[in-house]
């Protein structure tokens, strides 16, 4: 029992980084149709700055202020110089951050070596906790991850639904050339969303860094648990993302408990399944 | 004095591939609210469009007020003073009526959220209600609350009668001459022949893309030989 | 017959090239484009970009590692004529597959899907042991000894090579001009018109996907041969990515661009060692398909294509343009 516990619990860890990391890109997605396959570059460019902070400062809450600005700023960059030359043209806009994400690869294995990292926690969050009524211990920090998915989570759905700035957004994803003809600067929102969503990389991928690693390769990992969640649950909505990463990252866990060496399958088993029966994924509204 | 009419377009045509959408368009728009009447698929909506910027490539040139929206994007041109009600309405189905117009109310100017929930207190009875959940008589007014509240100096409206009932068609025609007589500028695009010659003074008549016709509203109430030549359903 | 003196010219390759060239350059440039032939066979006459084709060829390589002489002792030996086909019919009910789950995907829904399979596949044979050996995959596959004939040989191989990217070509042209190749093209060009007609589309789209994995298959195998291992870097992100830029460099609406693609890749993978660090190999290979998908979105036979069409008119156009 105490095994389905903790493998419940690294399912919801996984879940909550899986989350921060899909957001961003069913953000992005939702409003521009863009699929952004640097997203988990990203992550891994968040993550690594964010280590070098931490290093630098030893304050853990700095470096996951400035791995999110970090990704902010490429995420905003991405769309600026390259991806928003090609709004529209969703096929080249998908090769492009490819290649942008293989050379923001290359760049940061340059830089940062092949080698592991793992962000030196703060005193408050190294140890454990005996969680009541389960009777079992657990890595504070990742306790502490699950948290902060759920602030970010509830947070981002505050954004989204209450405020102005968010309802430009979703009337974007509703009828961007409507919103055009009322005024809106689209590329000045595209470019904030985009930054928005390479924040909310970066701080997964600094968060990553703490409750896990992160090494070469952790953007790709990233990236397909985005596609996959976005898959699962449906482009576009925070709940989706919810949804899907809770699904993903459980089944992912039972999977590596109990079937190790056939894990991948359960990820790509519900995948199919939902897109079997629901194309637009759980959450998601059907395309026009 | 300056004495440049407000919209200006000259020579203005419109190509989809290898159909000819529109061809030669020239009118002018000034203070007169002008209606562009036409039988489905005469070019209506793209004349509408090519004004938004919605439908870039054409030839031939559209100035307001003196500047020239060829190769302005549609943003630009709406801050230059278009305000668009669409075909169709195209309310944003994930917003409340309050946020249709929270996003786009500006400070000063004569139409304000006040404003507009005391000309349509439907409107204010519905304002937590998202868009898709409302009738179309509500989706209409919202849409044009929408394009009012940016304060525009032309306002462009293409079939904002269609699907209606009567009722709300003479309230949106109430509208439209209340907003014409307060100094706003409009363009107005119709099917309905006797909603658009009570909401505004000229007509114009589009056939195929071209302009036939260029009259007094009045004039064209009264000449039904024209109305049927131009503008009757052909019934099988 | 107008690709004859092409086909001379390729037949007499060994007479002129050394076994570097043949080898490294020319032998690995036809793998690498027949199963870049696979995608862009998709891409052009289906309209669908998938990510997957790494995946179905690998599942031939695996098969002819697992059902071949292997150093790993893992799996069991069948004779050639057994595991060839058996690699073929993996590869193709992969492809079907692949074109089942994607079914009702289009443009970067289908590229999102296919991405995800292809990855997870990777990831499968990372954490397997019993079918894939895990990381390390298979080693010591060797292509088979056939009448004698040893098709480990340089000339050999390269001319077997040949023999099957032309005839993959003849079977894409093939495909493409039957009743159910038409079908694809209708629904790629309209797809809702084809439905509205009674033409079931979940046919055709799973029969074009069988066939690139049919096509993926044949290079998958070519390729374990060539590299005697194979192992999940075989199927991960890298060869994935690498499909796609050789159909980009190529283009991605013609199939022949593959192997257009697939020459300038290889010549850039062999020769850019002299030009860059060899480490930053990726990121000049990032750059190389940005520029392409900026600057010449068809890719290179776009590019030739467009210089001709701009040469012609010039030359000989007989006048009957209006």
């Amino acid at each position: 029992m105490t095994l389905f516990f903790i493998v419940t619990l690294n399912g919801l860890t996984l879940a909550a980084l899986y989350f921060l990391a899909a957001t961003g890109f069913s953000l992005i997605f939702g409003l521009m149709r863009t699929v952004n396959m640097a997203h988990g570059a990203l992550l891994l460019l968040g993550g690594y700055v964010g280590f070098s902070v931490v290093e630098a400062t030893g304050s853990w809450g700095l470096g996951v202020i400035a791995g999110g600005l970090a990704a902010a700023l490429a995420g905003a960059l991405v769309q600026f110089g390259i991806l928003g030359w090609m709004q529209g043209d969703e096929l080249r806009q998908t090769l492009a951050s490819i290649a942008i994400s293989i050379i923001m690869a290359d760049l940061m294995l340059w830089h940062w070596g092949g080698i592991t990292y793992q962000v030196t926690l703060p005193e408050l969050l190294s140890g454990g906790q005996r969680l009541p009524l389960l009777g079992v211990g657990y890595a504070s920090i990742r306790l502490a991850l699950m948290a902060f998915a759920l602030v970010i989570g509830v947070a981002l759905w505050f954004l989204i639904q209450k405020t102005r700035f968010g309802a430009v957004i979703r009337a974007g994803v509703d009828d961007q050339a409507m919103l055009r003809a009322l005024g809106f600067p689209i590329k000045r929102i595209f470019i904030s969303v985009f930054a928005l969503g390479g924040m909310l990389a970066g701080m997964a991928g600094v968060v990553a860094a703490s409750a896990l690693s992160i090494a070469p390769g952790t953007d790709l990992q990233f990236l397909l648990s985005s596609l996959v969640v976005v898959i699962v649950g449906g482009m576009g909505s925070v709940g989706g993302a919810a949804l899907g990463a809770l699904l993903v990252g459980l089944a992912e866990q039972y999977g590596l408990a109990y079937a190790p060496t056939y894990g991948a399958v359960f990820t790509f088993a519900i995948m199919v399944l939902v897109l079997a029966v629901r194309p637009q994924g759980l959450l998601g509204r059907a395309e026009k | 004095m300056h004495s440049e009419p407000l919209l200006q377009i000259a020579g203005l045509n419109l190509r989809y591939g290898s159909s000819h959408v529109l061809h030669d368009i020239s009118l002018t728009l000034g203070a007169r609210p002008l209606t562009i009447l036409g039988r489905n698929g005469m070019g209506k909506t793209s004349l509408c469009n090519a004004i938004i910027g919605l439908a870039p490539h054409f030839s031939g040139s559209i100035r307001l007020a003196g500047t020239e929206l060829t190769g302005l994007t549609p943003e630009h041109r709406a801050r230059l003073g278009i305000g668009y009600v669409p075909q169709g309405r195209r309310i944003f189905r994930s917003l409340s009526v309050e946020e249709h117009l929270t996003i786009v109310a500006q400070k000063g100017g004569d139409w304000t959220i006040e404003r507009v929930y005391e000309t349509f207190p439907r409107l204010k009875e519905r304002r937590r209600n998202l868009g898709d959940r409302l009738s179309g008589g509500e989706q209409q007014m919202l849409a044009i609350s929408r394009a009012l509240l940016l304060n525009p100096r032309l306002l462009v409206l293409d079939e904002p009668t269609e699907g209606l009932a009567p009722a709300i068609v003479s309230d949106v025609v109430a509208l439209v001459r209340e907003v014409s007589q307060q100094g706003m500028a409009v363009l107005m695009v119709e099917q309905n022949l006797h909603a658009a010659l009570a909401a505004v003074e000229d007509a114009a008549i589009l056939v195929g893309g071209e302009i036939v016709e260029h009259m007094s509203a009045q004039a064209l109430a009264t000449d039904p030989a024209m109305q049927k030549r131009h503008l009757a359903l052909e019934l099988a | 017959m107008k690709n004859a003196p092409l086909l001379a010219v390729l037949l007499a390759l060994p007479l002129f090239l050394n076994d570097f060239w043949l080898t490294q350059v020319a032998t690995r440039a036809l793998i690498l484009g027949i199963t870049a032939l696979s995608l862009s066979f998709l891409a052009t006459y289906l309209g669908v970009v998938s990510f997957a084709q790494a995946m179905m060829a690998g599942i031939a390589g695996y098969t002819i590692a697992y059902f071949g002489p292997n150093t790993v002792a893992i799996g069991w030996e069948l004779p050639f004529w057994l595991s060839i086909p058996l690699a073929l019919v993996l590869a193709t009910l992969a492809g079907a597959l692949t074109g089942l789950v994607a079914r009702r995907s289009r443009g970067i829904y289908a590229i999102m899907i296919t991405l995800a399979i292809g990855v997870a596949f990777f990831y499968l044979t990372r954490q397997n042991y019993s079918l894939f050996n895990g990381w390390t995959g298979f080693s010591g596959v060797r292509a088979p000894q056939v009448f004698g004939l040893n098709l480990r040989a340089p000339v050999p191989l390269y001319l077997m090579t040949l023999a099957v990217a032309v005839a993959a070509l003849v079977l894409v042209a093939g495909f493409v001009r039957s009743p159910l190749g038409l079908t694809i093209q209708a629904l790629r060009d309209a797809p809702g018109r084809v439905r509205a007609l009674g033409i079931p589309a979940l046919g055709p789209i799973v029969a074009a996907f069988a066939f690139s994995g049919f096509i993926a298959g044949a290079g998958g195998i070519l390729n374990v041969w060539y590299n005697e291992r194979i192992s999940s870097f075989s199927v991960g992100l890298g060869p994935i990515i690498d499909i796609l830029i050789i159909c980009v460099i190529g283009g991605l609406r013609h199939p022949a661009g593959a192997f257009i693609g697939a020459i300038a890749f290889v010549l850039l993978e062999t020769f850019a060692v002299d030009l860059i660090d060899r480490d930053r190999f990726n990121t000049l290979i990032g750059l190389v398909l940005l520029a392409i998908v900026m600057l010449a979105p068809n890719g290179l036979q776009g590019m030739a294509a467009a210089l001709v069409a701009r040469l012609r008119p010039r030359a000989a156009t007989p006048k009957t343009s209006i």
